[in-house]
């Protein structure tokens, strides 16, 4: 109780920031009178490299840190405050900005695009949690996101979602992921930093939009465990994949499960995965029709999808903003507008002609068919393997956490009795 | 059954509260402005009703657009000046047109580049401030000399002429250059120093410009100080006029006014650019009344928007004055000469 009146007061502090964010800004007259003198023109230097490199020491250290506390130590404690240290480093002090989530449009920009280039340092923050990731399971979610924390710090009162519901809304992160990556393939722009629902609230500023956003997200998550991480994240959808394949991971206990439910009661993720029997022979039956005619069904929703994508082609173009450029001067000329915007206006300050933007504008669209094709297609493709993932029977004997879906948050080893009598034994051997 | 009952409220509760904090999340997103198409600018409260102030209370306006306008056939039109004779010299585009209003002729100079003042001194010369140089021409149009330019950031923007020299504003360097009649630089004027107590020329745009009065002193615009200043021919800081306001007998905007011309019984006109509009202030520099507002000098009427960014950095309207004390006002933007007498006191 204590802790919702705590969590209450912050989101009040938070609110009454976000009233002042929306002020306007106001700029002082120029100053013609006096003895003021016009300062001479400086050029701020550029930002350290050394800080680059400051923040990838300090991701890889945290990284290993919580490696280290999630596998070796099994403190939720100590996870918890690491969390809270990469909340106020990568989140306030760095501002959110440069991370791992946002990197994945600069890796894929310079995919497609050869006369960008991702700084190196970029680049360590995409791969280094991915590495990680893939030894050491979710480590970067647990307790390194500033995103993360910053919902796992107002969880108080989690609710289960059930599994279906879970299962249909992490198709919006696949979404995402897909629609960031079209925006940032065709140079339209990075989605993911743009929409970024917490950078408002490190930054103590933003567009009062986003804070709304940022607000509803933590709202939600007083009661749903990390909405976002877990419905929307693009980077977590990859790092999801990952750890199916990580060569350790975290157990609810290393000791005998004597199947209490507590570590299933403490997930707030809904990543516990019962214990299983055999199916019997007639469901199993069914089963293996299901899944042939899943595997069936496959090609038919990639083409669907597919197709579905490359007519989406006039409304996911419009975020490029020579396509958007284009269908303004088109309504301007058409006189379906009233007006002109600061982007038409400059554009006829070029001198540049329209039909050379309209045939520009053309080319841009065309790309959008062709991604749209393999983007469409690779939500198909989701969609095809979630269904038959729903229908796959998979024994266990014991209350296990799912390799996909548990962020090495800890919460689970804090609650097991086994875990609690195993600890007392070590303390016990050692003193 | 209470512990059952509690779990069930909760998830009502939580559903409304997921179910609204969707709706609010997407309706801050639809409503969201990413590409800052819906914005309606700055606040009212900082911003000035341009369209009021563009009223001008019609017992202030004192004179009345008289006879045809002069289309000067220039793209772009810079400059004017009144000879004694009444001919009328406007600088535009690569030349500067002599508009003889005696028998209907006009003659033509041909600049090597674009002119940004001109004047006509005794003996019909006309001086032409071309970029950053002045050039002489007789009255048949043959170039009599080139002066020295006066360096590459110079930007000539007014010249005044008279038995004393040849005085050229300098937008550019923000200074008054003082010639001999042989384009010798005798003084620089206006630069700033606090000891002799000059302020100094604050020149935010290209509208810089100077008259030489009856009084022997020099009238320089000042419009960063919004405001016009008096200096003796040799440099000495007398006295400023003007105030900075929006209202009629005042100057606003960034920079005004942008020019100024010195009537025949002693008093001045003065152009601004922005919220077009010429006035006339007496000798000491009070608000006497206007000659046209932008309800009569453009076109459409009420206050002129720009629409593109050029228009907003171009010059001012330009104005002279004739022997008759009539006004020649140049619009840039349809490149005529308007003549203004002064209305008749019923």
């Amino acid at each position: 109780m204590r802790r919702l009146f705590y969590i209450l007061i912050a989101t009040a502090v938070l609110s009454a920031l976000c009233v002042s964010a929306s002020a306007e800004m106001r700029f002082p007259p120029p100053e013609f009178e006096g003895d003021y003198v016009m300062p001479t023109t400086t050029t701020p230097h550029p930002h350290p490299d050394i800080y680059e490199y400051v923040d990838v020491a300090v991701l890889a250290a945290a990284l290993s840190l919580a490696s280290y506390l999630t596998l070796k130590l099994r403190s939720r404690r100590a996870i918890f405050v690491l969390m809270m240290l990469s909340l106020i480093y990568f989140g306030y002090w760095r501002k959110g900005c440069v991370c791992p989530i946002g990197a994945i449009q600069n890796i894929i920009l310079s995919i497609f695009d050869s006369t960008y280039t991702v700084p190196i340092t970029v680049s360590l923050f995409f791969l280094l949690p991915l590495v990680f990731t893939l030894f050491f399971g979710r480590v970067f979610c647990a307790a390194v996101c500033p995103l993360g924390a910053i919902q796992d710090m107002v969880l108080v009162r989690p609710v289960s979602v059930p599994y279906w519901l879970a299962a249909g809304l992490r198709l919006l992160a696949y979404l995402y992921l897909t629609l960031a990556v079209l925006f940032a393939a065709t140079g339209s722009a990075f989605l993911i930093c743009r929409y970024d629902p917490f950078v408002a609230f490190f930054r103590l500023s933003g567009n009062v939009n986003m804070l709304i956003i940022g607000l509803c997200f933590l709202l939600v998550g007083l009661f749903v465990g990390r909405p976002y991480c877990r419905f929307f994240c693009p980077y977590g959808v990859i790092l999801r994949q990952l750890s199916r394949l990580s060569k350790w991971r975290v157990t609810i206990t290393p000791d005998e499960c004597i199947q209490c439910r507590l570590c299933e009661e403490a997930c707030p993720f809904g990543a516990i995965r019962r214990p299983a029997v055999e199916w019997p022979a007639v469901e199993y039956a069914k089963a293996r029709r299901r899944i042939a005619f899943l595997i069936l069904l496959i090609p038919v929703l990639i083409a669907l999808c597919g197709w579905g994508g490359s007519l989406l082609k006039n409304v996911t173009s419009r975020m490029h903003p020579t396509v958007r450029l284009a269908e303004r001067i088109y309504l301007e000329e058409a006189g379906e507008v009233e007006g002109v915007t600061d982007p038409s206006t400059a554009f006829r300050a070029t001198g540049r002609t329209i039909e050379d933007l309209y045939d520009e504008a053309s080319v841009i669209r065309e790309k959008f068919v062709t991604a749209g094709w393999v983007l469409g297609g690779f939500m198909g493709l989701v969609i095809g393997l979630k269904l038959g993932a729903v229908s796959v029977w998979r024994k266990r004997t014991d209350y296990e956490a799912d390799r996909a879906g548990c962020i090495a948050c800890g919460r689970c080893f804090k609650y097991c009795p086994r875990e609690h009598v195993r600890l007392e034994k070590n303390k016990q051997e050692i003193s | 059954m209470n512990r059952l009952s509690d779990q069930t409220g909760l998830k009502i509760f939580v559903g409304v509260l997921i179910a609204l904090a969707a709706v609010a999340a997407v309706i801050s997103i639809v409503r969201l402005d990413t590409f800052g198409e819906k914005s309606e600018g700055l606040g009212k409260k900082l911003l000035d009703d341009i369209k009021e102030l563009s009223k001008i209370d019609p017992n202030l306006i004192l004179y009345e657009e008289s006879g045809k306008r002069i289309n000067t056939g220039f793209t772009q039109s810079r400059a004017l000046a009144v000879d004694s004779k009444g001919a009328i010299l406007v600088a535009g585009d690569r030349a500067v047109r002599i508009f003889d209003p005696n028998d209907d002729t006009i003659s033509q100079i041909s600049l090597s580049d674009q002119a940004g003042c001109v004047a006509v001194g005794s003996h019909g010369r006309i001086y032409v401030g071309v970029e950053n140089h002045v050039e002489v021409y007789n009255a048949d149009a043959q170039r009599l000399a080139r002066w020295n330019s006066l360096g590459n950031d110079a930007l000539l923007t007014g010249i005044a002429v008279s038995n004393d020299g040849i005085f050229v504003a300098d937008a550019g360097n923000r200074i008054v250059i003082r010639y001999d009649v042989s384009g010798q630089i005798v003084k620089r004027i206006g630069q700033r120093n606090p000891e002799t107590n000059v302020p100094g020329f604050v020149v935010p745009s290209a509208s810089f410009d100077l008259a030489l009065s009856n009084d022997g002193l020099l009238r320089v615009v000042n419009p960063g100080r919004l405001r016009v200043e008096a200096y003796t021919l040799d440099g000495d800081f007398e006295f400023a006029w003007g105030k900075a306001s929006a209202s009629v007998d005042g100057f606003c905007g960034c920079c005004n006014p942008a020019n100024i011309a010195v009537l025949p019984g002693g008093g001045f006109v003065t152009v601004e650019k922005g919220l077009v509009r010429v006035k006339i202030y007496d000798s000491e520099g009070t608000f006497v009344g206007v000659v046209a507002g932008p309800e009569q000098l453009l076109e459409e009427g009420g206050a002129y928007i720009h629409e593109f960014p050029e228009q907003a950095q171009g010059v001012g309207f330009d104005v002279a004055v004739d022997a008759d004390g009539r006004i020649f006002v140049l619009d840039t933007i349809k490149n005529v000469v308007r003549i203004y007498t002064k209305k008749e006191v019923e």
